[in-house]
């Protein structure tokens, strides 16, 4: 398991190098100044201009200059907004957490939804209830989640006035934030009205991680019908219903675990692409996370904040993936320890 | 009376509206105590009818037959349920390839100590688990495995696969089945562990009276382990007797060339010559033959074998061939060879 660890922290800092080396590249990529992009000081005065170039090195060679600016990220220095002129990591730091709380919220519904209706499909496989399950993934899969974000604004909180339409919580609750993260935050407040705002946070949250979820939760059926069909179909399922085990034995102590193997593999896949859909959703329903944050960045052409922003989102996406890595050799003996004979 | 007495059991696949009869009209009697051998090609039908006597088919396959009894009672008679729950009861299998039949994320232990019957346990429910261990180790030991503590706790990958076999019988024993059924059990092993699996299959046999239909193509080497053979050939009933019928004078061409082609047999032929086999190959489900199946090959074929010949009985000796080798009488041994 040691090694396990050490093999995977490895494949993160050498992703994470190549990642800065990307997001360093697109600095020259940009257009206008490099060290401008790099630092995001449009108005900065000659003298400080000078200072500047020297903090990033730019006489030495670019290998040098991709050092300093290692150091610098390294020190949590990422620049100053071009748009607002304040600095870039502590906008990140306030904003990543609503996002991460949304993200995840968003993909524990999607496989607390998709993977038992994928199940129960694979298992009623070919009848009524499997083509009915497949119809309705295909229907989410096909709706645009801008379209869907906007229905669900106009039924739920117009029409039917259920949730509230826009941001993380009521202005009327005043939160201290410690972590950034919002639940945590509440839960941690000596406020009198503590489950007040609680509940109007999950009330807040409810709709765009719906909204979000919806499109995993159709990959997930799929991957979960399709994984569970392959398992039942293996010589250890037969054996087992050859032992005298019931279906349901074999479903439970079985089927499932062998299925959710296949498919943890893919959950970090997915992850990158709820990401995504979360960016649009946050705009649509103006959380203050990280998503909007990023758009509008695009918008504004704040070339410094796109680059750091999306450093940031995909090490977060990656951190996620080794997650979803350490769940997988957690369920599956296979991937732990050496192989038979690799020696 | 018979443990096992099945008549005309047929199998048939559903594939793209086309009904193809991959097991047609087989019959098969076993007694109490019996070793019966199952020999036929692969492709013969023999795992589709071990699989289908303990009901673990999908449902693409369809299983008709005229009469199953097992120990008197009829099981066309009784629901699907009740059936499933009598032979799971009393009919154990063990298939090929043991590591693939063993649950590859759960360790050895769980599975054995699940296969147990809950039944077979006394006392509280919170001393069953304790029972259920020490009866786990039991059964390890029942099939020679002595080092019990670390084959429970490792994982199907982590064991040779002579070992998984050998898991694959406890769990098989663990129900005290009557009647055992071995599918190829010593697929791709080498010839000491076939022998040890073979050997510990003799000595239940011969200890507890649990009788045992082994599946399997290499008419040699089961010659060694069974009261009876049953020859299957393309998913016919060819022949049934005793090993010594069968392989002493067999009345049926297939089971001559069987005979034939083993290594044994054609240890007088001189160097370098073709050993003795049919012409041709065994044919694919698309294109089955009408009548005998074996008619393309068969050296002693005729006109009448466009019809599927009727199952003859010579004492105990069942043939299913309109000319059978050496009819009725039965013929010195010396005229075994050349005759095909």
């Amino acid at each position: 398991m040691l090694i396990f660890t050490l093999r995977r922290l490895s494949l993160f800092f050498f992703t994470m190098l190549l990642l800065t080396l990307l997001s360093f590249s697109l600095n020259f990529l940009f257009p206008g100044e490099t060290i401008i992009n790099l630092t995001g000081a449009i108005n900065a005065t000659p003298s400080q201009l000078i200072e500047i170039n020297e903090a990033y090195q730019t006489h030495r060679n670019i290998f040098w200059q991709y050092i300093t600016y290692l150091k610098h990220i390294a020190n949590g220095d990422l620049g100053l907004s071009m748009a607002s002129q304040s600095s870039i990591s502590t906008e990140i730091v306030t904003l990543l957490p609503a996002t991460i709380e949304l993200s995840l919220v968003a993909l524990y519904i999607a496989m607390l939804v998709g993977i038992p209706l994928g199940f129960i499909a694979a298992i009623k496989h070919s009848k009524l209830t499997d083509n009915l399950i497949l119809s309705i993934s295909m229907l989410g899969y096909s709706i645009p989640v801008f379209w869907l974000g906007l229905l669900a604004i106009l039924t739920f909180s117009i029409s039917l006035g259920w949730f509230p339409s826009a941001g993380q919580i009521s202005l009327l609750f005043e939160i201290k934030p410690v972590t950034g993260i919002q639940f945590i935050d509440i839960l941690l407040s000596d406020s009198p009205y503590k489950w007040q705002a609680f509940s109007d946070a999950t009330a807040h949250i409810i709709l765009p991680a719906c909204v979000i979820a919806v499109a995993p939760t159709t990959i997930f059926i799929r991957l979960a019908r399709t994984s569970m069909i392959e398992v039942l179909d293996t010589s250890y399922i037969r054996a087992a219903s050859a032992k005298g085990l019931t279906f349901q034995q074999i479903i439970f102590r079985h089927a499932i675990r062998n299925s959710l193997i296949k498919i943890i593999r893919h959950v970090g896949l997915q992850f990158a692409n709820l990401i995504t859909i979360a960016m649009v959703t946050e705009v649509i329903f103006s959380w203050p996370g990280i998503g909007r944050w990023l758009i509008e960045s695009i918008y504004q052409r704040d070339y410094t904040a796109i680059e750091s922003g999306l450093l940031v989102l995909s090490c977060f996406i990656f951190v996620v993936h080794i997650l979803t890595d350490f769940i997988y050799a957690a369920l599956n003996p296979l991937a732990r320890g050496n192989k038979y004979g690799a020696r | 009376m018979n443990l096992l007495d099945i008549r005309n059991l047929s199998i048939e696949l559903i594939h793209d509206d086309q009904r193809i009869l991959a097991v047609d009209k087989v019959s098969l009697s076993m007694k109490e105590g019996e070793v019966r051998g199952v020999v036929g090609e692969s492709g013969s039908g023999k795992s589709l009818l071990a699989q289908a006597l303990v009901g673990v088919l999908d449902d693409k396959w369809h299983v008709h037959a005229d009469r199953f009894h097992w120990r008197g009672v009829d099981l066309l008679r009784l629901s699907i349920d009740e059936r499933k729950a009598l032979l799971s009861r009393d009919v154990a299998m063990i298939f090929q390839e043991p590591m693939a039949c063993l649950d590859p994320t759960t360790s050895i232990g769980e599975q054995l100590t699940e296969a147990i019957d809950s039944s077979q346990l006394t006392g509280y429910f919170w001393q069953r688990k304790k029972q259920r261990q020490s009866a786990a180790i039991k059964l390890l030991h029942k099939v020679g495995i002595k080092n019990h503590q670390a084959c429970l706790t490792s994982y199907p990958h982590q064991l040779t696969e002579a070992l998984c076999q050998r898991v694959m019988i406890a769990i098989a024993l663990a129900r005290r089945p009557i009647l055992l059924i071995a599918d190829e059990p010593t697929a791709a092993m080498e010839n000491t562990n076939e022998g040890q699996i073979f050997r510990l299959l003799a000595s239940l046999n011969q200890l507890k009276n649990m009788s045992i239909l082994l599946i399997s193509h290499d008419l040699e080497t089961i010659t060694h382990w069974t009261n009876t053979i049953t020859v299957m050939y393309s998913g016919q009933f060819v022949e049934a007797g005793t090993t010594a019928q069968i392989f002493g004078k067999p009345l049926h061409p297939y089971t001559r060339a069987l005979v034939d082609s083993s290594p044994s047999a054609n240890l007088h032929l001189p160097a370098k010559s073709r050993l003795k086999t049919l012409p041709g190959s065994i044919p694919i489900l698309q294109h089955l033959p009408i009548g005998c199946r074996l008619g393309p090959r068969c050296p002693r074929a005729q006109q009448a074998c466009v019809k599927a010949p009727t199952v003859t009985n010579f004492h105990g000796h069942k043939v299913s061939c309109h000319f059978p080798l050496t009819p009725l009488k039965s013929t010195p041994k010396k005229t075994r060879k050349g005759t095909s």
